[in-house]
């Protein structure tokens, strides 16, 4: 029997700042800037959380299916490091918005920037355990960051303009159209490292330099854990494209990079050329998100599966990597037909569809962060201080995040 | 030994930032000074690595903040092998 990804599609908010611009006005080195791949990020409006996202990136693959289909769903996997509750999981509220079966396990999981993959790999062994044949599971990798004022430091000013907001939904079951998993093809690789955390649950910490290294590390021993594992396989030939946990897409380079050389020993010319053809595809949405965490490696393959060329099936491997650490290196093909059903939500036009703030409006977010702390126990969204963004979403059939009354979170579907 | 390794990180930091051809490169100042960001340090480190065919894990070096902070930690491994 096969498993994988029935469908997938994502939701990354309703507002984007151009980060080129931004680091113009923070006076980064404007000519190394462009060497680090980053173009846009999502940047999370008062009215949206993990939680109204993650709800919208499965709504319309929940809507996709029949009443017995969505009645087959036995679990929600919440894949995050953004949660809002230490004791509740946001799969509660998520299978409440939705409409889903109460016949279900509900759950929550972390891992820093590797819980997408976590997920992801926990949903496809239920499927081929057969434990309960012809169930699917729900895997909803959802992150955000809101910023408040931000620190004039280097490594912070570049962690500024790369942080961004979203979520993808994944249908894992057995009738895998989308991404079809090579079963047991996977190498893993994590130790105990203080490289980057969430300390506290609105402030990102830690070290860059140390990050960097410790991906670059994974990045070479969950491929050679994966080549033990799967004989013959070839960093070059044996995947058509490599999808890869983009912080942002100058790490991924330098990954790609390293790994080109201590695998194949490339000469820099085909390495780039190599990148370009088989790395690039997967940059495409991560440029324009920023990072999203433990969505991110999912982003990733969902920008190869739209990008790509499939006019044959194609294997496709995916490297992904979360501080603290873990990190993992499996594979998958992908065909026409994937790229077919996957390309019916319009992946594009939604990142299309994102109003672009001004610099003024995008500092006009921190004040507003800094009342959406965690722990919150009352709030109420006011939907009129982003009026231009909110216009992207009302009259859509999107739900928002409108109050939180003695902790408890409401939404609005609007 | 030492010096070498110097000769050969300053020779990998030219190939990583070519803009620094010709410029004197100071072994003391932080590599941050330089003008070298993390990827071009994590790039430094792995090039260093390879090429002196130390087979180290690279988050031992996180801590090094010069040329000459790189060389120590590097010289003190070859001596270890």
């Amino acid at each position: 029997m096969n498993a994988g990804i029935e469908a997938m599609n994502i939701y990354c908010g309703s507002a984007a700042l151009n980060v080129e611009e931004l680091a113009k006005v923070r006076k980064l080195d404007n000519d190394r800037f462009a060497n680090l791949l980053m173009k846009e990020k999502t940047v999370p409006m008062p009215y949206e959380d993990p939680i109204s996202n993650g709800v919208n990136a499965a709504k319309p693959i929940i809507d996709s299916l029949t009443e017995d289909e969505r009645n087959r769903i036995d679990m929600i996997i919440t894949c995050t490091e953004s949660g809002i509750d230490f004791g509740k999981s946001m799969s509660t509220y998520i299978q409440h918005y939705l409409g889903l079966n109460r016949n279900c396990r509900l759950f929550e999981l972390k891992n820093a920037c590797y819980s997408g993959t976590a997920g992801f790999q926990m949903a496809v062994n239920f499927i081929l355990s057969q434990t309960a044949p012809g169930r699917k599971a729900l895997v909803i990798c959802t992150d955000i960051m809101r910023l408040g004022a931000v620190d004039g430091s280097m490594e912070l000013a570049f962690a500024e303009p790369s942080t961004g907001s979203g979520a993808v939904a994944l249908l894992v079951s057995d009738n895998p159209v989308v991404f079809q998993v090579d079963k047991g093809a996977n190498g893993y690789y994590g130790y105990e490292v203080m490289d980057t955390c969430r300390p506290v649950p609105d402030q990102e910490a830690g070290n860059v330099d140390l990050s960097l290294l410790s991906y670059l590390d994974c990045s070479e021993n969950s491929f050679k854990e994966y080549q033990k594992r799967v004989e013959g396989a070839d960093y070059e030939s044996s995947f058509s494209y490599l999808a890869f946990h983009a912080p942002f897409g100058g790490m991924v380079k330098g990954a790609h990079r390293t790994n080109m050389r201590k695998f194949k020993k490339a000469r820099p010319e085909h390495i780039e050329a190599d990148f370009n053809s088989r790395v690039m595809p997967s940059l495409i949405y991560c440029q324009r998100v920023g990072n999203i965490m433990g969505a991110t490696a999912h982003l990733a393959l969902a920008s190869t599966i739209d990008n790509g060329t499939f006019d044959k099936p194609k294997r496709l491997g995916i490297f992904s990597y979360g501080s603290g650490c873990c990190s993992e290196f499996y594979s998958g093909v992908v065909t026409a037909q994937s790229q077919a059903k996957q390309r019916q939500f319009g992946l594009d036009k939604h990142l299309n569809d994102r109003f672009l703030l001004s610099i003024p409006e995008y500092e006009k977010t921190f004040a507003v962060n800094g009342e959406l702390k965690f722990g919150t126990k009352n709030y109420k969204v006011d939907r009129t201080q982003f009026a231009d963004a909110y216009k992207h979403v009302k009259g859509k059939n999107k739900l928002v995040f409108s109050e939180i009354k003695d902790y408890h979170r409401i939404y609005e579907w609007v | 030994m030492k010096n070498q390794i110097i000769g050969l990180i300053k020779e990998n930091l030219i190939e990583i930032m070519p803009e620094l051809e010709g410029q004197e490169i100071s072994v003391e100042d932080t590599l941050v000074d330089i003008g070298a960001n993390s990827i071009d340090r994590g790039e430094l480190i792995t090039l260093t690595l390879e090429r002196l065919n130390l087979e180290v894990s690279r988050i031992e070096f996180a801590k090094a903040q010069s040329i000459k902070d790189l060389a120590d930690m590097m010289a003190e491994k070859m001596e270890k092998r």
